[in-house]
């Protein structure tokens, strides 16, 4: 009897385009549309020099080091600025028309900057002239000091040296583009609760005609229930394998070392969220399309909070009601792929498993008890 | 005009779905027009301090200098030295760097010895590039004394680069009186609204269209004797209209969240485009009412095509930070115009025609893919109606 309603229970819902396209090609359409707009910020910039104009009159014609520095900047192959030198209107009417991210001027014996809006080349082009004007400041002050070398002091200013060397806090560097996969991920492990949704709406007598005629046959409800959920949750398995190795292979999305422990998260994943859709179709009473916000709007709301759509909401959570992070099923199948990555101990990854197996028997038992043995006389 | 009340009495039965998608769709723009309206604050006139845990194994001088020039740019947070500790306080984002002061440094620094300081950070945030800079420029100054100045020591090292770190540049904004942040809010909001009227059109106009497609009544209809012609131009009339009314709610709620902000020019242009671009949306969904064949696929290609749209032309993600190919794609979507268009707007600063040029070809261009879905559309259903 087994094979019988699982093979035809799996045939059934491979036709079922709807389900297939929510269940896996949603997930992957969006897995590329997030590698499309994300993938640029992984793999860092590449650098454009900063147009910038210089106000070329006699004042900026008297400050011979500000020249010497900027000219230095501007010339070489990974150069920082592109210069344009012109008089003070001119350069004006090219900031005007965003020609240049900012004009420099000199007023006073002072460079002046002035920019159309704040943004990061605007501060980097600050950030340069600030430290022009420290590092001049502690030359005039060495210079006033009796220096050993003054030759020596002019060839050091132009060897600046990074003081700062970064050393990573565990095997793998915190990427926070990560999350965005991994609460994909999950969304994805929760659209099974379409599938798991649907087995509920297909053995209820109640609720749909198939369903009223599986419960005149004579077969015990628990198996027939038992033997297509099994059907489900193989095609989810398979929809989510597929995910995952579209992600690890075609889109290189990195998961870590620790391959196995990556698929037996997924399996979790897929189970809590086929588990989770039979429970809110069989708690609510209502009809399908309400059951159906429900589980997309709790999804959307979970994905949310464990930073899907934007990464902030993740670490607000986790900072102010640290509670809600851990009744989120979403965000807790979100941080196990994370700290699988990023840990190098699994405490972590144990407690977000626990918690979510912790929710698949929750799940598993109210629907149980929530179906067993209701009959109807007469519908 | 029978045609035309009929199709307003349809979509007034789809009101309540449609508020739904309304509803949803205003909350997540304007909470992510807020969030980014906070992340983007100003970092270069006032930068944002970011949190920052400064571990130092020796308590010298030369150190608390150091740490005191950070205060400048960073909170600190004090942490155990214990490296889960630390690396949850990453994990969670409690500190964004976490700067390591070895042993002995403040001597070796002072012998003139090759030394580095250790950093543990939450990659690609600008605020962590910016104390890169501050304590490279601390360092590297102060390196400049201990090489030319005999018996320097750490005390007066530090008094003169405090006071050498002290120079800033004065920056002058060029703006027509409203600050450019002031349009960051407008411009996320509009931004967004590229994804959320788009959908609420598509399902609207898709769930209207359906309707229509029913082979049966469409027989019927072409026994009318009403022209195909009038048919169609009160078919899409209607949809402007429902058109019009989306957009009309979606930019007066914008007014209701910011309106101090909207009152001047830019607001107009702002307004203007996202009208254009409402068209065009307008365009888009009557060419998808006409292609879709099921009420349940209508939800489907609507989610796939405004989220399509929306990541490659910069909508989600600033169109800066996308790859030029993306781009290259995006700019034959309209999506990507409209995008174009605001951004620009928010940068405005002058309204002369050179400045406003660029706007104006954005919605040019904008206008020019409304005509062409509509025509493609009108084709399409020809075709469809002659099966």
């Amino acid at each position: 009897m087994f094979t019988h309603i699982f093979c035809n229970r799996l045939k059934c819902l491979l036709r079922d385009k709807e389900n297939i396209f929510w269940t896996m090609v949603f997930p992957v359409l969006l897995a590329i549309f997030f590698y499309l707009a994300l993938s640029n910020i992984q793999q860092g910039e590449v650098f454009q020099s900063i147009k910038i104009a210089v106000v070329d009159n006699a004042e900026y014609q008297k400050a011979e080091h500000l020249k010497t520095a900027l000219n230095e900047a501007a010339t070489g192959k990974s150069k920082l600025f592109d210069l344009t030198h012109a008089a003070r209107e001119e350069a004006e009417q090219l900031l005007e028309q965003d020609k240049v991210a900012a004009y420099l001027f000199v007023e006073g014996g002072r460079p002046k900057l002035a920019v159309k809006k704040s943004g990061i080349r605007q501060s980097i082009v600050k950030s340069f002239l600030d430290s022009y004007q420290q590092t001049a400041a502690s030359v005039n002050s060495i210079l006033k000091n009796k220096p050993r070398d003054p030759q020596q002091l002019l060839n050091s200013i132009g060897d600046r040296r990074q003081y700062v060397v970064e050393v990573s806090g565990t095997a793998a560097e915190p990427d926070s583009v990560l999350i965005y996969f991994y609460s994909l991920i999950a969304m994805a492990c929760f659209y099974g609760g379409f599938l798991g949704m649907r087995e509920i709406t297909d053995i209820e007598a109640n609720i749909s005609p198939l369903a009223a005629r599986i419960n005149v046959s004579p077969v015990h409800k628990l198996k027939a229930f038992l033997s297509s959920m099994s059907a489900s949750v193989l095609i989810h398995l398979a929809e989510m394998f597929i995910l995952l190795l579209f992600l690890r292979y075609v889109l290189r999305v990195d998961f870590g070392s620790k391959s196995v422990y990556v698929v037996i998260t997924t399996i979790t994943g897929s189970l809590t969220g086929l588990s989770f859709g039979a429970f809110i179709s069989a708690l609510v009473k209502k009809s399908e399309g309400i059951k159906i916000a429900i589980l997309v709007g709790g999804t959307m709301t979970g994905s949310f909070l464990s930073g899907m759509m934007y990464l902030e909401m993740k670490y607000i959570v986790s900072q102010h009601v640290p509670l809600l992070a851990y009744i989120n099923p979403v965000n807790l199948l979100t941080d196990a792929f994370y700290s699988l990555y990023y840990y190098d101990t699994m405490s972590r990854y144990l407690l977000n498993i626990g918690i979510l197996g912790f929710f698949i028997v929750f799940f598993c038992a109210c629907t149980y008890f929530i179906i067993r043995r209701r009959k109807y006389a007469s519908l | 005009m029978q045609v035309f009340k009929l199709c307003l009495r349809v979509l007034k039965k789809n009101i309540p779905s449609l508020l739904i998608y309304v509803v949803i769709f205003l909350a997540i723009s304007l909470i992510m027009a807020l969030a980014h309206t906070n992340e983007q604050e100003d970092a270069l006139f006032s930068p944002s301090k970011s949190n920052i845990a400064f571990l130092s194994a020796e308590e010298t001088p030369l150190v608390r200098g150091l740490k005191e020039e950070l205060g400048k740019v960073a909170n600190f947070v004090e942490l155990p030295d214990d490296a889960e500790a630390l690396q949850d306080a990453l994990f969670f984002r409690e500190v964004s760097y976490i700067l390591r002061v070895p042993e002995g440094f403040s001597e070796r620094f002072m012998n003139g010895e090759q030394v580095q300081l250790e950093k543990t950070i939450v990659p690609d945030s600008f605020s962590n590039a910016y104390l890169d800079l501050k304590i490279d420029q601390y360092l590297n100054s102060a390196r400049l004394y201990v090489e030319q100045i005999e018996d320097l020591s750490q005390e007066s090292l530090v008094q003169y680069l405090k006071s050498d770190l002290s120079a800033d540049t004065p920056v002058e904004l060029k703006t027509n009186g409203v600050k450019a942040a002031d349009h960051v809010y407008t411009n996320y909001y509009f931004n967004y609204l590229a994804y959320s009227m788009l959908a609420v059109l598509i399902l609207g106009t898709s769930a209207l269209m359906l309707v229509y497609h029913d082979q049966d009544l469409q027989r019927r209809n072409a026994c009318s004797p009403l022209s195909p012609g009038s048919f169609n131009r009160q078919f899409f009339l209607a949809i402007l209209v429902f058109t019009g009314l989306t957009w009309f709610l979606m930019v007066i709620f914008c007014f209701l969240f910011n309106f101090k902000n909207l009152v001047n020019i830019n607001a107009v242009f702002f307004v203007a485009n996202s009208f254009v671009f409402a068209v065009c949306a307008a365009g888009i969904s009557f060419l998808v009412g006409n292609m879709v064949k099921s009420e349940s696929s209508i939800p489907a290609v609507c989610n796939v095509l405004t989220l399509g749209l929306a990541f490659i032309s910069g909508v989600f993600v600033p169109a800066e930070l996308l790859g030029s190919s993306v781009l290259k794609v995006a700019s034959f979507t309209p999506t990507y115009w409209y995008v174009a268009a605001n951004n620009r707007i928010a940068a405005l600063a002058s309204f002369n025609y050179a400045s406003l040029q660029p706007v104006f070809s954005a919605m040019l261009i904008q206008a020019g893919f409304a005509l062409a879905f509509i025509a493609i559309a009108l084709v399409l259903g020809k075709k469809r109606r002659l099966e």
